[in-house]
C-alpha cells in the first residue's frame, strides 16, 4: 500500500515538473564525470584527457537519460506524450476533416443529449416530493350517460373506448371520500385558478394561483423554505383563511427574494392575503413537474376568488360541479385493486347521497392513477411532437457516427502507404496502432468536449422553441451526465473503433504489396466495401431526413402564405382579465368599454377594439344556432346522434364596436357594427361567408334574427343579422374558415376576460407603455396581460410547425453537408480505383 | 593484477542497497565503495547506475536528497529507506543460502556422489 503510494507521489512528481527532472538528472550526470574526471587528474591524467576518459567510461549520456525515465515509470507517459503532439501535428495538417470529424462528433452529441434532457424532463420526470412513488392521482371515467355534466377545468380527458375520463370531483362528493378513505393515506385536493390580478406593494403581477386543502403539504411532506405550510387549520369555514404561501420564483420576481417576505400582506384578485411562507425553490406543486403555481392558497378561499362558476351556485356546496383534483398516497399493505374496490363504493354512495340523478344516467367508475408526475399534462401534450424529434436526433446520431466511421476509414486508406512506410522503417506495429488510436482518442476528446457545450446551453435554449415569445420561460431542463456519456459514449465509441480497425488491417497487410502498388490490394477492395455500405447506409439516412425537413418546411410555408383574412400588421394585442369581486357583471362591460374608449384616444392609435376570443391565438367559443322561423329541435348531449349534429354549432366571439374596421375584415354585404348599437339597441351580429353559405343557402340572411338558446329553453333572445363580412381564419392557420358570427360584447349580460386589439400608426411595441398608463390610470390594480403583437401571436400558433420545419432542417442540411462530401469523395476515389 | 568479474544479472541493485547501507552517498560515491568494497573485481558499467538508482528510489527503497559535496558542489545524497533495509536483509538471506547451495553442489566430487 505505502509501496504504491511512493509509486504514485514519484510519477506524480516526474509528471508534473518535467522540466525540472530534466536539468536534475543532468546536474548529476555531469557531477559524476567531473568528479571521475578530477579523481582521473589526481592519478596523473592530464586535465583534457581526464574528461574524456570519463565520458568514454560513462558511455551514452542519452541512453541512460532515456534508461532513467523508463525507470521512473515515465514510459508510457513519454510515448504518449509523444503521439498527442504527434496527433494534433497531424491533425493540423488537414484542417477541413479534422474540423468535420470533430463538428460532427460534437453536433451528434450536443443535439441528442439537449433533446434527450428535454425529453427526459417532460417524460419520465417526478414530482420534486419525498417517494412521489407513492402518489396516486384520483379519476374517474364514465359512458356517454354518465351523471358528471358540469365540469369547472378541464373534462373528458382522452376518451378511450367510448368511456370518458375524468379528473376532477365536486366538493361534496370530495369531503365523504375524504371522511371514509381506510385505504390510502388522507386524501388531499388541489385546484389550477389560472393567473390572478396579483399586488405586491402596489406593483400589479399576473401570477398563476393554486388552490390547496389543508393537508396538501402536510401530505405531501413538503416544508417551505421559509415561515410555514398552508395548514389544516387555515382550509376551515368558507372565505376564511387568507394565507398564501408563493413559489421561489414569485419570491424572487415580486419581493427580490427578501426575508422579510413573510408577513406581507398582498392582493389576490382584490383581496387581501398574508404571506406566510416560500416554498423550495425545487418544489413546483402537485400538477406539474416543470412549472409551479406561484401563490398556493387554502381550498377555503374558494368563495372569494371565485364566487360562483355558470349557474352551479356556490362552488363549495354544488353539488354537480366537478371541479377539484384529487390525490394520495399509496398504503403499503394495500393492493392497488383493493383500494380502488373501496374507494369506488364510498364514490356510489357519495354519489347517490349528494346528487339526483337522471333516471338513465349512469355511474362513474373511480380510478388510480400514477400520480408521480402530477396531473402528467406536459407529458400528454408533448408526447408525441417528442418522440418525432427523439426519432430524428437519433438518426442523427447515427448519421454523425456513419460520418466518422467513414471519415476514419477514408483517412486510413489515404494513409496506407504512410503506414507501409514508417512498418518498413521498423517502427514497431504496436506503437503504429497506438498511434492511430492516439488520433481518434483525440478527435473524440474534442467532439466530446464540444458537444458537452452544445448539449449544456442546448438544453437550455430548447424550452424557449416551445414558449410564447412575450412569457418567461421558467421551465429548467437539468443536464443529465448519463445521458451526456451515453451519447458521448457511442459516437467516441464509433470513432476509436473505426480509426483502429482500418490500422490493423494496414499494418498486417505486406508491406511490399502495399507499397509496390497502392491501388488495388486485397484489402483495399475489402476497405472499398465497407466504405461504400457506410455511404449507402449515410445517402438513405440523410434522405429520409431531408424528405422529413421538406415536408415539416412545405406545411410551414403553406401556412405562411395563407391569408388570415385580416390585417396583421401593426397591431398589439394585449389581455384584461377584471376580478368578478371588483367587477360584477355589468361594471365588467363597463370598463372595457371604459378601456376602448380612452385607448382610442392615445396619440398614434389608429384604431382599438376588443374581443373575447382572440383570433390564431388557438382558443374557439361556439354555441346554439337557431334560426328564427327555422326547424326547431331540442338537442340532447348525451345523445349520440345530436352530439354529431353539434358540428351544426358556428364558432362566435363577441368582438367591440370598430372590430371590422380595426381588424379590416371586408364586408360583403349588410353593414357593420356601429356605435349606435349599444347595450339597449337591438342585438346585432355579423356573420361570415361560411356561416351565410351553410345556414342560408341561396336566401339573404340580412335582417333574419337567430337565438342562441334551445327551443325548450323560456328566455330566448334574438339576434338580427346585419351584415356578411369575408371569411377569416378562427382559431389557427391550419383549419379552413368555419362558420362564424361576431356578436357585440356589450350586448352581453356579463364580460370577464377580453384581449385588446390595438392598431398602431408607428411600431406596435412602441404604444406599450402608454398603455401600462391608461390602465394605470383606471385601475392600479389590474395588470396588462400577455402583451404581443398580432405577428407574433400568429408564430406562437404555428410554433411547433416551425419548430420541427428548423429542427428539421437544421439536421437534414447537417446530413447532406456530411453524405454529399463523402458521396463525392467515395465517387471520385471509386472512379481513379477502377481506372 | 587480480580478473575482474562481470557483474550477475540482478545484483547492481543489491550492492547499491549495501552500499548506501553504510552511509549517505551520492552516485561516484555508490561506484566507488561498491569497488573499493569487491576489492576492484567488479566491472560496473558507470552509467548504468544511473537507472538503478532512480528505479531504487522510484520504488521507495532509497531517497535521493541534494546536498552539497566535499568540495562545495551541488550533488545528489542517496539514503536507505526502511523498505530498502527490508529489501536488503531479505536479499542478504537469500544470497546466503544460494552462496551455500551453489558451493555445496559446486564442490561435489564424483566420489561422493557414489556412496
Amino acid at each position: 500500500m505505502k509501496a504504491i503510494f511512493a509509486h504514485m507521489q514519484s510519477w506524480l512528481r516526474s509528471v508534473t515538473s518535467r522540466e525540472r527532472l530534466k536539468t536534475e538528472m543532468e546536474e548529476e550526470i555531469r557531477f559524476h564525470l567531473e568528479a571521475r574526471a578530477e579523481d582521473l587528474t589526481r592519478q596523473g591524467v592530464s586535465p583534457g584527457q581526464a574528461m574524456r576518459q570519463a565520458k568514454i567510461e560513462f558511455g551514452e549520456v542519452a541512453t541512460h537519460l532515456d534508461e532513467m525515465r523508463r525507470s521512473l515509470g515515465l514510459r508510457w507517459w513519454d510515448d504518449l506524450w509523444s503521439d498527442l503532439r504527434f496527433a494534433v501535428r497531424i491533425l493540423r495538417k488537414s484542417p477541413g476533416f479534422t474540423a468535420i470529424a470533430i463538428g460532427s462528433l460534437g453536433l451528434a452529441i450536443g443535439a441528442n443529449t439537449s433533446i434527450f434532457s428535454v425529453a427526459n424532463e417532460l417524460l419520465f420526470e417526478r414530482l420534486s416530493v419525498p417517494h412521489p412513488e407513492q402518489l396516486r392521482l384520483l379519476t374517474v371515467t364514465g359512458d356517454e350517460k354518465v351523471v358528471i355534466n358540469t365540469i369547472w377545468g378541464r373534462g373528458n380527458l382522452e376518451p378511450t373506448g367510448g368511456r370518458s375520463r375524468y379528473d376532477s370531483f365536486t366538493y361534496p362528493i370530495y369531503q365523504q371520500l375524504k371522511a371514509q378513505n381506510h385505504v390510502l393515506e388522507e386524501i388531499f385536493a388541489f385546484k389550477d385558478l389560472g393567473r390572478a390580478n396579483t399586488s405586491v406593494n402596489g406593483n400589479a403581477w399576473s401570477a398563476r394561483a393554486e388552490l390547496v386543502s389543508g393537508n396538501f403539504y402536510e401530505q405531501l411532506k413538503v416544508e417551505p423554505k421559509l415561515g410555514r405550510a398552508i395548514l389544516p387549520s387555515d382550509d376551515m369555514a368558507p372565505g376564511t383563511g387568507a394565507v398564501v404561501v408563493i413559489s421561489d420564483s414569485f419570491w424572487n420576481r415580486a419581493f427580490g427574494r427578501s426575508p422579510q417576505v413573510v408577513g406581507t400582506v398582498i392582493k389576490v384578485n382584490m383581496i387581501p392575503m398574508t404571506v406566510v411562507g416560500v416554498n423550495p425553490a425545487s418544489f413546483t406543486g402537485a400538477e406539474s413537474v416543470q412549472v409551479s403555481p406561484d401563490l398556493f392558497m387554502p381550498l377555503s378561499m374558494v368563495p372569494l376568488m371565485r364566487g360562483s362558476v355558470g349557474n352551479s351556485g356556490s362552488i363549495l356546496s354544488s353539488s354537480n360541479l366537478w371541479w377539484i383534483e384529487l390525490m394520495a398516497r399509496s398504503k403499503p399493505d394495500i393492493s392497488e385493486e383493493r383500494a380502488r374496490a373501496a374507494l369506488d363504493v364510498v364514490l356510489r354512495a357519495a354519489v347517490h347521497g349528494t346528487m339526483t340523478i337522471d333516471k338513465d344516467g349512469t355511474m362513474p367508475q373511480i380510478e388510480l392513477e400514477d400520480g408521480s408526475r402530477g396531473l402528467n399534462d406536459t407529458a400528454r401534450a408533448y408526447a408525441e411532437p417528442l418522440h418525432l424529434l427523439l426519432a430524428m436526433v437519433s438518426a442523427v446520431l447515427l448519421l454523425a457516427c456513419a460520418n466518422i466511421a467513414n471519415l476514419m476509414l477514408a483517412r486510413a486508406t489515404a494513409r496506407q502507404r504512410e503506414m507501409s512506410v514508417r512498418l518498413a522503417l521498423g517502427a514497431g506495429r504496436h506503437r503504429l496502432l497506438k498511434q492511430v488510436l492516439t488520433e481518434s482518442l483525440l478527435l473524440s476528446f474534442a467532439g466530446g468536449a464540444l458537444g458537452l457545450l452544445l448539449g449544456y446551453f442546448g438544453r437550455t435554449l430548447l424550452p424557449n422553441l416551445v414558449a410564447s415569445a412575450w412569457e418567461d420561460v421558467e421551465m429548467t431542463i437539468p443536464f443529465s451526465w448519463n445521458i451526456f456519456a451515453f451519447t458521448a459514449g457511442i459516437t467516441v465509441c464509433t470513432g476509436i473503433l473505426f480509426g483502429i480497425f482500418p490500422a490493423l488491417a494496414a499494418t498486417r497487410a505486406e508491406i511490399g504489396s502495399t507499397l509496390k502498388q497502392a491501388g488495388s490490394t486485397a484489402s483495399r477492395r475489402r476497405k472499398a466495401w465497407s466504405g461504400r455500405s457506410i455511404v449507402a447506409f449515410q445517402v438513405a439516412l440523410s434522405t429520409l431526413l431531408v424528405v422529413a425537413a421538406a415536408l415539416f418546411l412545405r406545411t410551414l410555408a403553406k401556412l405562411n402564405a395563407i391569408d388570415p383574412g385580416f390585417r396583421t400588421d401593426h397591431m398589439l394585442l394585449f389581455d384584461v382579465s377584471p376580478p368578478a369581486k371588483r367587477y360584477p357583471p355589468p361594471k365588467d362591460v363597463e370598463l372595457h368599454a371604459r378601456l376602448e374608449e380612452d385607448l382610442r384616444a392615445l396619440p398614434g392609435v389608429a384604431g382599438v377594439t376588443a374581443s373575447d376570443i382572440p383570433l390564431l391565438a388557438g382558443v374557439m367559443m361556439n354555441g346554439g344556432f337557431f334560426i328564427e322561423g327555422g326547424p326547431e329541435k331540442d338537442f340532447n348531449f348525451r345523445n349520440e346522434a345530436d352530439r354529431h349534429d353539434m358540428s351544426r354549432f358556428p364558432e362566435m366571439a363577441h368582438v367591440g364596436n370598430d372590430f371590422i374596421s380595426v381588424m379590416q375584415i371586408p364586408m360583403v354585404a349588410g353593414r357593420a357594427f356601429t356605435h349606435q348599437d349599444t347595450e339597449r339597441s337591438p342585438k346585432v351580429a355579423i356573420i361570415n361567408q361560411t356561416l351565410a353559405n351553410k345556414y342560408f343557402p341561396n336566401q339573404n340572411p340580412i335582417g333574419r334574427r337567430f337565438t342562441q338558446k334551445l327551443p325548450s329553453s323560456k328566455d330566448r333572445t334574438w339576434i338580427q343579422i346585419v351584415g356578411i363580412c369575408a371569411d377569416s381564419r378562427y382559431n389557427n392557420l391550419r383549419d379552413e374558415p368555419l362558420p362564424l358570427h361576431f356578436d357585440l360584447y356589450r350586448q352581453q349580460a356579463d364580460a370577464d376576460s377580453m384581449t385588446f386589439m390595438i392598431r398602431t400608426r408607428m411600431k406596435p411595441e412602441s404604444i406599450v407603455p402608454s398603455i401600462t398608463t391608461v390602465l394605470h390610470r383606471i385601475d392600479s390594480d389590474l395588470p396588462a396581460m400577455n402583451i404581443r403583437t398580432q405577428e407574433q401571436q400568429i408564430d406562437d400558433n404555428l410554433q411547433q410547425e416551425r419548430m420541427f420545419a428548423s429542427l428539421t432542417s437544421g439536421f437534414a442540411l447537417l446530413a447532406v453537408t456530411l453524405a454529399g462530401r463523402h458521396l463525392r469523395h467515395h465517387l471520385i476515389h471509386r472512379g481513379t480505383a477502377n481506372e | 593484477m587480480t580478473k575482474k568479474v562481470d557483474l550477475v544479472q540482478g545484483t547492481l541493485e543489491m550492492l547499491i542497497l549495501k552500499a548506501v547501507s553504510l552511509g549517505r552517498l551520492h552516485g561516484y560515491g555508490v561506484l566507488l565503495r561498491i569497488q573499493q568494497v569487491s576489492g576492484e573485481q567488479l566491472v560496473i558499467q558507470q552509467g548504468s547506475l544511473y537507472p538503478a538508482l532512480y528505479r531504487l528510489e522510484h520504488e521507495g527503497k532509497i531517497k535521493g536528497e541534494w546536498g552539497e559535496s566535499e568540495n562545495n558542489r551541488r550533488a545528489k545524497y542517496y539514503t536507505l529507506t526502511a523498505t530498502g533495509r527490508k529489501q536488503l536483509a531479505e536479499e542478504t538471506e537469500k544470497w546466503n543460502r544460494m552462496g551455500e547451495i551453489m558451493g555445496a553442489i559446486l564442490r561435489l566430487t564424483s566420489g561422493e556422489m557414489r556412496s
